[in-house]
Order: C-alpha cells, then sequence, then structure tokens
C-alpha cells in the first residue's frame, strides 16, 4: 500500500511529518528513561548529585532495612496482580456474557458497566477512603443500623485487610474495562457456529465453555497483559488512600509507591534518596517491560495454537 | 455441514434462548448496576448537606437540594481555577498529539523508507515507557529547561506520553487505506502536504474521535504529574485541586462529597452523551474492533 | 517596485511606533517599578487567613514590600517544598520545621544562614528553641523559631459527666479507671484511633514510662538503647489503652479521631496543644478543657513531651534578602507574637508575649515545668529511617496484632542504628 520508491521531493515532507512526533517522544520519554538508568548508578544527597557508586544503590536495596520493603513491595504487587487477575477476569467475563446473552438495554448496561472506568482514580480513591471511615462512612455506619457484624471491619486499618480492600476498590472502578473487552471478543464471533451448535443440541453452558471461551483468546491476552502492567505500577489508589508510608503499617506500600516514597520524601522521613529510588524504578522497568514481552508473546503463540 | 449452517443462517435471527443461568447473569448485571449507582446516589446526596450533620447521622437523607457546599467549592475550593487548568492542558495535549500522530502515522503507513520499520517500533517501544517511573529525571529535565510548574511542561510530558499509542493506532489504521485516492492527487499535481491535507486527514477523520478520546480521559485523569511538576495553586489542574482540597477541608465532609461530585461532574456528562464514543476511544487497541 | 514600498513604509511605521512605546514605558511613574514581591510558604493551612493578615499589617507599615502567602496540607508539605528548591523556584520565605525536616534543606544549601545581628532580639530567644533550627553538621543559624509545641491530654468535663465523672484525672490509673468507667458507660473514652499520627499519642504518655530527659540524654549519648525495658514499657502503655479507642480503632484516622472530639462525642483526646485552634474553630460550641499527662501517683514526676516547631527561614536564592529579612524581623517581634497567641493560640517563640489564653497558659507552665524533649522528632529525624517513621508504622502493627512491643523497639533499634553513630555495636 506504500508508495514504493520514496522520491528526493517526498523525503523532506517525511522527515518532517515525522520529526515532531519523534522529538518529543525521545526528549521526554527516553531521554529521562535512560537518565533513571544513570541516576540509579550515582549516590545522592537530597536533590544534589554525588559520586559515581556504580551497583552500590542496588545493594543498599538488598539489605536492611530496604529489603524487607523493597520484597513487601514487590510481594504487595505479586498479590495485587494476581487477585486483579482472577476476579476481574471472572466477573468481566460473567458480564460480558450476561450482557451478551440479553435482548434489550445491551447499550444501556454497557454504558452502566463501563461508567466507574471513567472517573479519575483520584476520585475514586476520595470517594471510598470517605465511605470505609469505620466512624462516619457509610459502610459501617450500615453494618451496625442493620446488625452485621462482618460488615463492620476496620476496612482500611488492619494490614492484611487494607490491601485487599484496596484491590476491592480497584475492581469496582476497573471490571468495566475487561467486561467491554470481552463483549467486544464475543460480538465477533460468528453467530452461525452458534446457531448450528445449537442446533447439534448443545446446551449454552457448553456453547460457552467450547466456542466462546476458546474464541477469547485474543480479549484474554489483551486483558492479562494489561493488568499485569496496572498491577506493577499501582501507585494513585494506595497513595490516596494510605498515603505515602503505605498505611495500615506501611502493607499497602507498591513498589511505584516506594519509589516516590524514596524520590520525594515524607513529612517524617528525613532524607530523599534519589539513587535508591531510581534503583527501584530501573528494577520495576525492566520486570514489568520484560514481563509483559514475555507474556505477549507467550501468550499469542496460545492464541495461535487455538 | 454446508446445510446445517445454511439453516443456522435461518436460525440466527438474534434469539439467544433462554437458559438456566441467564437468572444468574441477568443478577450479575443488576447487581453491577447496583454496585455503580448506589455510591455515586451516596455521593451526591452527602454533598447537599451539612458536614457537622454528616458527622451524627452519616445516612441520613438530605433536606433538599443546598448547594451551599458546591458554592465554597467553587469560590474559596477554587475548583473553577482548577477545572479552567485541566481544559487547557487536556485539550492543548490532545490537539498537539492528534497533529504530530496524524502526521507521523502517515509518513510510517504511507512511505516505504529506509528506517520506517525501526521508527515504528520506536513508538512502540515508548508505549512501554510509563513517565510514572521517569519522574525524577523529568522533574530535573523540566526544571533545567525552565518549564517546571508551568502547564506547557505538563502539556509538552503529556504529549509525549500519548504520542506513542496515537502513531501506532493511526498508522494501522491509515495502513489499510487503500492508497489509489493518495496517488490520483499525487498525478493531479497536488504536493505531499496537500495530500495529507486534503486527501488523507478527512479519510481519518472517524479514527481521530478514538484517539482524542484514549489520549483526553487519562491526561484529564491524571494526577501523579501536577502532583510533582506544579506548586503554583493557579496552575493546578483539578485531580490535583482535589488532593489539595481534602487536606484543606478535610474536616467538612459535605464539602468533600461535593468536590468529588463537581470533579466528576464534566466527565460523566459527556459520557452520558457519547457512551458509545468513549467505551469505544478508551478500548481503542484492546478491542480490534 | 509597489511591495517594496509598501514594505519599506511599514518596517518604519513599525519603527517609529516601537521607540514611541518604549519612550512612554521609559516615562511611566517610577513607584511601580519599586514594588518588591516575595513569596511564603507555610503547611499551616489552618493558619492562612492569620498568616494572610500578618502580611497585610507588615505591607501597611513596610510599603513597598507585597507578599504572597501559600499553605500546602502538612503530609506533603516537605515533599513540596524539597522539589520547589531543587527547580530554584523556592519562596523567598520559608517556614521551616526543626530539627532533621530542618537539615534537609540545610544540606544541600537551600537556606540562607541568618547572622546574630540581622534579627533583633534573637539573643533573647532560649538557647533549645534556637538550636533547634540549625543544622544537624552545619550548626549555623536558618531560621527564627515560631512556635513551641507540647503534647497533653483534651478533655470534655460535660461528656465525662455522663458517665458520673466530675473531675479530670489527678494521677494516670486513675485516668484508666475512668476510661474504664467510661466505656462501661456505653460512651467512648478515647477519641484517638490506631491508625495515623500515633507517634503523637504515644509521645504524650511515653516519657514518663522510659524515664523523661535522662532516658533521652542516655539514648543520644549510646549509653542506652530503645530496647531497654523502660522503652518498651511505653509502647505497651499505648496497647493498654486500645481496648478504650473507638470501634475499629486501627482503622480510624487522624481526622477522624479531632472529628470525633471536636464533635463531642468522645471524653478524651491525647495529642498536641496545638489542636487548641483547630478544635475551637471547628466548634465554636465546645466545652472542653487541656491537661498535662497525669502522673503515675499524686507526687509523682510529670513529663511533657516538648519541642520548638519549627522556624522562619530565608531562600538562599531570594532576589531581595534585605526585604525578606525585613520581614523576618518582623515574625521576631511581638507585633506577629501578640496576635499569634491571640489568633492561632499556639504558643509564641517570641520573647516576653505574655500569654493570657487560660489553656494556653496551662500548656506554657507545664512545659517550664515538666518539659522534656520529644523524643523522635528532636533527636531522630536526620537521617532515614527516621525514628519517628519507624515509630509511626510501628505502634500500629503492634495496635493490630501484626508485632510485639518488643519487635516494634527492636525494629526502632535498627532503623535507627543504620545511621546513628552511637549505637554502632549495641545494636
Amino acid at each position: 500500500m506504500a508508495t514504493r520508491n520514496v522520491t528526493r521531493y517526498q523525503r523532506p515532507w517525511i522527515i518532517a511529518f515525522i520529526t515532531p512526533a519523534m522529538t518529543l517522544t525521545v526528549i521526554f520519554t527516553l531521554v529521562p528513561a535512560f537518565t533513571l538508568l544513570s541516576y540509579s548508578l550515582y549516590g545522592w544527597e537530597s536533590f544534589k548529585r554525588g559520586d559515581f557508586v556504580g551497583f552500590a544503590n542496588f545493594e543498599k536495596l538488598s539489605n536492611f532495612p530496604f529489603r524487607g520493603d523493597f520484597i513487601g513491595a514487590f510481594r504487595n504487587n505479586v498479590i495485587v496482580f494476581v487477585t486483579l487477575f482472577l476476579v476481574q477476569t471472572s466477573v468481566g467475563m460473567i458480564i460480558a456474557l450476561a450482557i451478551y446473552r440479553i435482548r434489550h438495554g445491551k447499550k444501556l448496561f454497557q454504558a452502566i458497566v463501563f461508567l466507574p472506568v471513567i472517573l479519575s482514580l483520584v476520585i475514586v480513591a476520595f470517594m471510598w477512603k470517605l465511605f470505609l471511615d469505620p466512624l462516619f462512612g457509610p459502610i459501617n455506619s450500615l453494618a451496625l443500623q442493620f446488625n452485621l457484624p462482618w460488615l463492620n471491619q476496620p476496612w482500611l486499618g488492619q494490614p492484611g485487610l487494607a490491601l485487599f480492600t484496596l484491590i476491592f476498590i480497584g475492581l469496582w472502578r476497573w471490571v468495566g474495562f475487561p467486561a467491554i473487552v470481552f463483549l467486544a471478543g464475543m460480538n465477533s464471533i460468528n453467530e452461525e457456529y452458534i446457531e448450528a451448535a445449537r442446533i447439534d443440541g448443545a446446551s449454552e453452558m457448553q456453547i460457552f465453555r467450547k466456542i466462546i471461551f476458546p474464541l477469547l483468546a485474543p480479549s484474554f491476552t489483551i486483558v492479562a497483559i494489561l493488568t499485569f502492567i496496572g498491577a506493577f505500577e499501582w501507585f494513585e489508589l494506595p497513595y490516596v488512600i494510605g498515603g505515602v508510608t503505605g498505611q495500615p503499617g506501611g502493607s499497602t506500600t507498591t513498589m511505584a509507591l516506594l519509589f516516590y516514597r524514596l524520590a520525594f520524601g515524607t513529612v517524617d522521613s528525613a532524607t530523599v534518596d534519589v539513587g535508591l529510588s531510581s534503583a527501584i524504578g530501573v528494577i520495576l522497568f525492566l520486570f514489568v517491560g520484560i514481563g509483559a514481552a514475555l507474556g505477549s508473546y507467550y501468550l499469542r503463540r496460545r492464541e495461535v495454537q487455538q | 455441514m454446508s446445510t446445517k449452517l445454511s439453516k443456522a443462517k435461518e436460525h440466527a435471527s438474534g434469539r439467544t434462548p433462554f437458559a438456566p443461568i441467564d437468572i444468574f447473569l441477568r443478577g450479575a448485571l443488576v447487581v453491577n448496576a447496583l454496585g455503580v449507582f448506589l455510591p455515586i446516589i451516596f455521593m451526591i446526596n452527602s454533598s447537599f448537606r451539612n458536614g457537622a450533620d454528616i458527622y451524627t447521622s452519616p445516612l441520613a437523607l438530605a433536606d433538599g437540594i443546598d448547594l451551599s457546599n458546591y458554592r465554597l467549592v467553587l469560590t474559596e475550593g477554587k475548583f473553577t481555577q482548577y477545572l479552567l487548568n485541566s481544559v487547557i492542558v487536556t485539550a492543548s495535549a490532545t490537539f498537539i498529539v492528534l497533529l504530530f500522530g496524524t502526521l507521523a502515522g502517515y509518513a510510517l503507513a504511507r512511505y516505504q523508507f529506509k528506517f520506517n520499520t525501526a521508527i515504528y517500533l520506536f513508538f512502540l517501544a515508548g508505549l512501554l515507557i510509563p513517565a510514572k517511573l521517569a519522574l525524577v529525571p523529568l522533574f530535573i529535565q523540566l526544571k533545567n529547561m525552565g518549564l517546571l510548574d508551568s502547564r506547557i511542561g505538563l502539556i509538552l510530558v503529556y504529549v509525549s506520553g500519548a504520542i506513542p499509542a496515537a502513531v501506532f493506532i493511526f498508522t494501522g489504521f491509515i495502513r489499510a487505506l487503500p492508497a489509489d485516492l493518495d496517488n490520483a492527487a499525487r498525478i493531479d499535481g497536488a504536493s505531499e502536504l496537500q495530500v495529507f491535507g486534503r486527501v488523507m486527514l478527512p479519510l481519518i477523520f472517524p479514527v481521530t474521535g478514538i484517539v482524542g478520546i484514549y489520549s483526553a480521559i487519562p491526561i484529564w485523569n491524571d494526577f501523579l504529574l501536577p502532583l510533582v511538576f506544579i506548586r503554583d495553586t493557579s496552575k493546578m489542574t483539578i485531580m490535583q485541586g482535589i488532593s489539595v482540597f481534602f487536606g484543606e477541608y478535610g474536616a467538612n465532609w459535605g464539602a468533600l462529597f461535593a468536590g468529588l461530585t463537581m470533579a466528576a461532574l464534566p466527565l460523566v456528562i459527556l459520557y452520558v452523551i457519547l457512551s458509545s464514543q468513549f467505551i469505544k476511544g478508551l478500548t481503542a487497541g484492546a478491542t480490534k474492533g | 517596485m509597489k511591495t517594496r514600498n509598501k514594505l519599506r513604509h511599514l518596517i518604519a511605521s513599525l519603527t517609529v511606533s516601537s521607540v514611541a512605546l518604549s519612550g512612554s514605558v521609559l516615562m511611566a511613574p517610577m513607584s511601580k517599578a519599586a514594588d518588591v514581591e516575595l513569596t511564603m510558604y507555610s503547611w499551616r493551612v489552618e493558619d492562612k487567613a492569620f498568616y494572610e493578615n500578618v502580611i497585610k499589617n507588615f505591607s501597611a507599615a513596610n510599603p513597598g514590600i507585597k507578599i504572597t502567602f501559600q499553605s500546602f496540607p502538612s503530609a506533603d508539605y516537605q515533599t513540596i517544598l524539597m522539589s520547589a528548591m531543587a527547580a530554584g523556584k523556592g519562596p523567598d520565605i520559608v517556614h521551616v520545621r526543626a530539627y532533621g525536616a530542618l537539615d534537609q534543606l540545610v544540606v544541600p544549601g537551600y537556606l540562607s544562614p541568618l547572622a546574630a545581628n540581622e534579627v533583633k532580639g534573637l539573643n533573647k530567644y532560649p538557647v533549645d528553641a534556637l538550636n533547634s533550627q540549625r543544622g544537624f553538621s552545619d550548626k549555623r543559624l536558618f531560621g527564627v523559631p515560631f512556635a513551641y509545641q507540647s503534647l497533653g491530654i483534651f478533655y470534655n468535663l460535660a461528656y465525662m459527666r455522663q458517665a458520673g465523672i466530675q473531675l479530670p484525672p489527678s494521677t494516670y490509673p486513675e485516668f484508666i479507671e475512668q476510661l474504664k468507667k467510661i466505656k462501661a458507660a456505653g460512651l467512648q473514652g478515647l477519641a484517638n484511633g490506631g491508625s495515623t499520627h500515633m507517634e503523637q499519642m504515644w509521645g504524650t504518655i511515653a516519657p514518663m514510662f522510659y524515664g523523661g530527659t535522662e532516658f533521652y540524654n542516655d539514648v543520644v549519648a549510646g549509653k542506652k538503647t530503645f530496647t531497654d525495658p523502660a522503652f518498651i514499657k511505653s509502647l505497651e502503655a499505648v496497647q493498654e489503652l486500645f481496648p478504650y479507642m473507638p470501634a475499629n480503632a486501627t482503622a480510624v484516622n487522624y481526622d477522624a479521631s479531632r472529628a470525633l472530639f471536636f464533635s463531642g462525642k468522645a471524653a478524651f483526646f491525647m495529642g498536641g496543644i496545638f489542636e487548641l485552634g483547630y478544635f475551637r474553630n471547628q466548634n465554636p460550641k465546645l466545652k472542653f478543657d487541656f491537661m498535662a499527662t497525669p502522673p503515675m501517683t499524686s507526687n509523682g514526676k510529670q513529663f511533657v513531651s516538648t519541642w520548638a516547631d519549627g522556624g522562619f527561614g530565608i531562600n538562599s536564592k531570594t532576589k531581595a534578602r534585605p526585604e525578606a529579612l525585613k520581614f523576618i524581623n518582623y515574625l521576631a517581634s511581638k507585633s506577629f507574637g501578640v496576635p499569634f497567641v491571640q489568633t492561632v493560640a499556639q504558643i509564641t517563640a517570641v520573647p516576653g508575649v505574655s500569654i493570657r489564653d487560660r489553656q494556653l497558659q496551662k500548656a506554657v507552665r507545664s512545659i517550664n515545668e515538666w518539659g522534656t524533649p520529644y523524643i523522635m522528632l528532636v533527636g531522630f529525624r536526620y537521617k532515614n529511617p527516621t525514628g519517628s517513621a519507624l515509630l509511626q508504622t510501628g505502634i500500629p502493627n503492634m495496635l493490630n496484632g501484626t508485632k510485639t512491643a518488643r519487635q516494634v523497639a527492636d525494629d526502632v533499634n535498627k532503623g535507627v542504628g543504620t545511621w546513628f553513630g552511637p549505637f554502632a555495636g549495641k545494636i
């Protein structure tokens, strides 16, 4: 489809068309990314760069006390990813199937399901932070009024519980996205196959298992990769709700939060450690990049096999 | 086989037979709808109430539509300024993304030249780099350029973040368009720029909306970049403004809920009108459809 | 031909008009150019109106100097200030914190040192207050102290009477007894939750358990560490108060705790005297009082955690240091100190200001008689991880059952030990 040989006349135009986009991307995306790598190799005093220290920052991360923080944060990200992935995918699938199967009101329910997705995470986070306040928020008040002790918990106070509460909030906001992606995938399935199966006497469940689900493999891949990237870069929710120190007790610290904390400090922490935080940034970036690439490759191969 | 398919075609009149599972599925939709609406309704209800009242009876209904909290939010809470800044930043950034993105996408899709694939992959790689992590270098870079605490700096960073995806989508879309019209125009003596402007742009139009939404909404909703780069309250965007507001008025829950509602309103209103475009736009690239 | 003439005309007219314009600019009244504009940052969002008033009064007495005041939420302040300074766009006048947080600004040279003769009346400030405004290694003075704070217990007698209690507790065991009684009556004893700002609540009672200033001196010298049994006891004391905290205390944060108290729904709030103005503002109708933490026995030693809360400093990159200095002098004078006490209801560091507010007077007396350094803030916020940060995560973990008091003390030791010299070899 492209013109075959680029004439000398066309060449300056090509350069002119591509340059603006490329320049911006280089200056504000690529250069900072490489600078991050170089920052991680230096020692820092507040925002003053010190001497070249090689991998000393990375070593610092593997020792007390930062090692515990880092591994804890990583663990949290893994929990977030696994939970989000399992629950989001299943609930998303259920909702997509539901919308796919109803006769009327498809557009309406699509819009309803997707509504939280367009809300800013900041709005969602602050909103739920107020909702879950045990003294004045509606959740615990409802629990007291209707005598539901299981609902009357310190949702954001108990370390184990808090992270899952955050995951719930994340789910509330994001489940519409996989739902729509799966729905689009379902809509692109040729109805004739399904009808043929019905004529053959297949039950609806069998149709779902044998036809719909396998054909959703590409949607599945995309949801998986996006969930992976999102889960490991989780920042806004823990920052707004748990604060920069990952309250309660640091249990909601994610790697991005740790990175931010070390880069910009908190009111109680005396120093900022740009070198350490850059080291975390580098590790996170490599991990997400390689993970996404590998995952994408592996999942796509499975798609083709389907 | 073919007879079965043709029989199936007759049957395929969109009638999905009702199965027991549908009770569960429809129930799930209802639960989801409740889960979406109840929090929002509660938030709006509380925004009409007095803060002290909320402390005493968190679940009560508002006495009526009392807009005093909203007045506070817009005036002392400076929300009009924040909203204006968000509009400026988002609109400018989206416009630039569309402009640069279509140009680059067109060049990559239409011209076969030596570095074509390399540059395409370059943009693809740009997709993987989140602005989040390059925060400190970006901070220092903007500082050296004198762009710290400025909306322009913010716009430039947003643009560079959104361009890779835009280029990706535009390139894909344009590649699928037949080249006949371009070539015809060229034969007619049109310059390259005219080919782009007169022939290509109108054809790209449908996907421009999608890319526009895909780029604009994350920018409007973003919180982290203004948090780090903008200090001057007169330049803060709405999402950053909420966080400042919560810090200042943290004890007045009525005002807090009003602030949240106010911040969510613009996008929600647009969404109600353009929901299918929003959905298509935000899932672009993910749905291939 | 024609176009070239036209062009020449255009250039000519432009030149003429630009000369005319620049001339008129030069002719403009000189007074406009003399206005010096300064900016000031602070974390006291609650006192914004007050500071703007102070500035108004100052500008009236010093025409030609305009100051813009900007406040930021306390939790973000240090971050915002640091990044603004790093960008070279910091405020001319900086409301700085003390000790470690100040040092963070001193080390990269963001603040301009103040010479003794530059601020009138500097020699009348107490030595401790001035020292709180010096760097850790760079011992020059970088700020003029602005306030003293102390920790104590706010109480709502009207609420307590509902449980049959007529007077505030005179000893600590009596305090616990009253809490028990209030709980038995189905009422709320402590407003404090167990989630954020735990260092504050701990600091209200801790010195009484760990041994006050003696212990502080011992730790700073490295003779004792935080795993000393007395210190562990101070942590356990907070644990003992847990049953009297609100339901789901581990999720009740600082703002909610304060709201619980000022909306009259709890008997006691353990915290800083700086809440005085805040409570009065939020609920002018509330009748409450403030007391120093009661001693263990009726003749026992009393301890009140206290510290110098910060000061006002000058940005080293300011373009108007003389004017900024004028304002600093104003802030070190009674013209600031007196309204500070009256409006904001805090204890000013400006020497010689008489305090007529009854509750503030109580606090000042308690500082003078029983003051002891608020240990982590004063001594252990210089490097990462700070003693404060370790307690802020450690105490909630103790309350929610993840760690024991002993483990928290261990964590504090290990964390602080990574940078605190005197601990070397002892932990």
